[in-house]
């Protein structure tokens, strides 16, 4: 095993008790297995004597009674010790001690095929020649709904606020949430645990609920979410926004249903979801009245009906068969379908569900894209990606792979001033985002927090728009999977996309009687999903 | 009386028609079996449905009055917010599930995962209910005058259970308590408003063991 030379280590001397009481403590070179310390038997002194043959158990530092002693690894401990890393050593311990797995907030993290291995192909001589971002106009619009519904969606930008709870969120950032969505032109979502009320008019940027005064221009919409905890849900709350999420999965944790934790249930919440005050809100995985596609077909048809075929329903998949569930979603007739990704985040979720379950965003989109193309309906039923997206620049990767908008979840809480410390469940949110006391939530202002999310949603607008006129576009529906370039194996192997140099996709994605981009006679992806 | 017959009509066309006909009178629809989200989201008004009914009739129901002269296939009253759902003869899987309010009466049998995640409501059952009815239960009553099958009001976190026959076996979280003379007066007055011949004295009640079950 190859840890000798990998670890420092290094002893505070201000609390360490031998270095102020020689004689009084060798715990250090007692514990260690390695004989990194040495103890003077003369003088009493405890010192470091070669560091070289540290492992970095740790023992030493666990067992010092002043806590005085830091290791850190030379190398990345990823290299050095995987897969015993410091972490998963310390999980096991916790595990090992309470009997409880791990639970957290925020999303994925660590090493997952996402959009970094992709690079844009922007235009030269031989291809159309590149617009001028500062001097040309380019069409940024999306409408969803547009040839089904009375009211269709218009954003003005391709983008939405991914789902996020009432509940997993403080009211105030959901206010703020509305707040940029109308500043921006885009929608926000209630997501799943009811309606905050002022949602509804801040998101059309009407300062009351007599929406009479405009003061955020060009105004949002609201998305209301229909799901399988049904938290707040009536025949109001549906007639409320200005389209309806259906939600079937969530990137952080498919298959499972949403958490919120007992400390996170406050009277309000409670009175929204109808559980007990500090009990946790745990919703179904599936739908209880839901059996078969055709019972999915039929609840699209009454939530058509119970909003007056005005506005578009939409659904919201988690990452695990994209072209047969987004075929599935068609078939039920959505307007759009939002795909998540294995990194999308959550308030909550058990840790190895939101690290181990789900498919990459990368690699969800372009079945999810062929089964719109085979039904026939790519572009007209809107794909939103969802899952990780951090920037303009992951959202037009997206967006050549066939998406037509993308959502930020996570970094519209990153937006809000969220740092990322993966507590969220626990409801102590120091910015007042994900929770509901009173003393956190004063320290968010939705007016001035709901600016930087518009402030964020402007910046990457204006980078999708660079990007989009550097590759010859004035228009993000003219993009495509030319766009772009895979730059390793991998990346070219989970999306079919060219590789760079080879300047075509890998032989795999090619079948007999194909068109070359991976698609066979029958017109479904191959290999088969 | 107004009649709609719903014969070769869509889910759209005959719901409008009801939109329509609904001027404090009530309406009757006949051969509507085949439609699922027959009288959705109506805030008020009397609706008969005479035959047996889809799935989902009566959805999202928010004060109307709306009955079934047969029986009515799943989902019966999905998400009610208020008023009155009345079955004359069966239900089958899932009725009463996700209502805030309101009251649902099947004068027959209900079937699997009647009443889940009931929020507020009161359902009846007149004759025996499924399995894993009032199944994560979290307001309302679930009142079954018959027999239930396995699993009956399993993970129970708030509300009330009654039940005049047997179980063949109990969900988690569940604990059987003697009924207060304030339940017995509640079912009797139930029994009377919806001429149910019933005893309260001969009924059982379960409540949650505990409002926290969950290990997360």
């Amino acid at each position: 095993m190859a840890v000798i030379g990998a670890f420092c280590v290094s002893v505070n001397k201000e609390v360490c008790l031998n270095a102020r009481m020689p004689g009084k403590c060798a715990t250090c070179a007692e514990v260690c297995p390695h004989g990194v310390y040495a103890l003077d038997s003369h003088t009493g002194e405890v010192a470091v004597q070669n560091f070289n043959t540290c492992v970095g158990c740790r023992i030493c530092a666990e067992f010092c009674p002043t806590n005085a002693i830091r290791i850190n690894p030379a190398e990345p401990e990823y290299i050095t010790r995987y897969p015993w890393t410091f972490s998963t050593i310390e999980e096991i311990h916790y595990k090992a001690q309470t009997g409880e797995y791990l639970l957290r907030g925020f999303g994925t993290h660590g090493q997952t095929p996402h959009f970094d291995m992709i690079t844009v192909v922007p235009s030269q001589i031989a291809s159309m020649a590149p617009l001028d971002k500062y001097r040309e106009e380019c069409d940024m619009e999306v409408v969803i709904g547009e040839d089904t519904c009375k009211k269709p969606v218009v954003l003005k930008v391709p983008f939405v606020w991914a789902a996020m709870s009432f509940g997993a969120l403080s009211k105030e950032a959901k206010m703020a949430l509305a707040i940029g969505a109308a500043e921006a032109g885009i929608a926000t979502n209630t997501g799943e645990g009811g309606l905050v009320p002022e949602e509804a008019w801040l998101a059309r940027g009407f300062i009351d609920k007599a929406q009479e005064h405009k003061k955020w221009q060009p105004g949002g919409y609201l998305i209301i979410q229909w799901s399988t905890g049904r938290w707040g849900v009536s025949v109001d709350y549906l007639n409320t926004g200005d389209a309806v999420e259906v939600k079937i999965g969530q990137g952080a944790k498919p298959g499972m249903g949403g958490h919120l934790l007992g400390a996170k249930v406050t009277q309000d919440v409670s009175r929204v979801r109808g559980v007990p005050v500090g009990s946790d809100a745990l919703s179904p995985c599936r739908y209880y009245d839901v059996q078969t596609l055709d019972d999915m077909k039929h609840m699209v048809a009454f939530l058509r009906d119970v909003t007056d075929y005005k506005v578009p329903i939409l659904f919201k998949l988690g990452p695990s068969r994209p072209y047969a569930d987004v075929a599935a979603c068609i078939e039920a007739g959505a307007d759009a379908i939002s795909i998540d990704g294995l990194v999308g985040g959550t308030g909550c979720s058990p840790d190895i569900v939101t690290q181990g379950v789900g498919i990459p965003t990368v690699a969800c989109l372009p079945p999810a894209v062929q089964a719109l193309k085979d039904y026939g309906v790519h572009r007209k039923v809107k794909l939103i990606a969802l899952g990780g997206m951090r920037n303009g620049l992951d959202a037009f990767k997206a967006m050549a792979m066939g998406a037509d908008a993308a959502g930020f979840g996570s970094a519209a809480e990153v937006a809000m001033g969220c740092r990322v410390c993966y507590a969220c469940q626990k409801g102590n949110c120091p910015y007042g985002i994900t929770s509901q006391k009173p003393e956190m939530r004063a320290r968010l202002d939705p007016i001035e927090t709901g600016h930087r999310l518009g402030n964020f949603i402007r910046a990457c607008a204006e980078e999708v728009k660079i990007l989009t006129m550097l590759s010859g576009h004035k228009s993000i529906q003219e993009l495509s999977p030319e766009d772009l370039r895979a730059m390793d194996l991998n990346t070219a192997a989970l999306t079919g996309l060219k590789l760079a140099g080879y300047e075509r996709p890998l032989p795999i994605w090619d079948v007999p009687g194909g068109d070359g981009r991976g698609n066979g006679k029958n017109g479904k992806p191959h290999p088969e999903v | 009386m107004k009649t709609i017959d719903a014969r070769n009509k869509d889910l759209k066309d005959v719901n409008s028609l009801l939109k329509e006909a609904l001027n404090g009178m009530p309406v009757k629809v006949k051969n509507a079996a085949h439609l699922h989200g027959l009288a959705a989201g109506f805030k008020g008004g009397e609706i008969v449905i005479q035959g047996n009914a889809g799935d989902y009739i009566g959805v999202l129901n928010a004060g109307a009055t709306v009955q079934v002269t047969r029986n009515a296939a799943r989902y019966v009253a999905d998400n009610m917010t208020s008023g009155t759902v009345i079955i004359a003869g069966d239900a089958d899987y899932g009725a009463g599930q996700y209502c805030y309010g309101g009251t649902v009466i099947v004068r027959g049998n209900a079937g699997d995962f009647t009443a889940t995640m009931n929020k507020g409501a009161i359902v009846i059952v007149c004759g025996n209910v499924g399995d894993e009815a009032g199944t994560y239960m979290l307001k309302g009553d679930l009142i079954v005058v018959g027999d239930a099958g396995e699993n009956f009001a399993n993970c129970l976190i708030r509300g009330n259970v009654y039940i005049g026959g047997n179980w063949k076996s109990l969900g988690s979280n569940t604990k059987v308590e003697p009924l207060s003379a304030e339940d017995k007066a509640k079912l009797k007055a139930y029994f009377e408003t919806y001429q149910i011949d019933a005893d309260p004295a001969t009924f059982k009640k379960i409540v949650a063991a505990s409002e926290k079950p969950f290990y997360h």
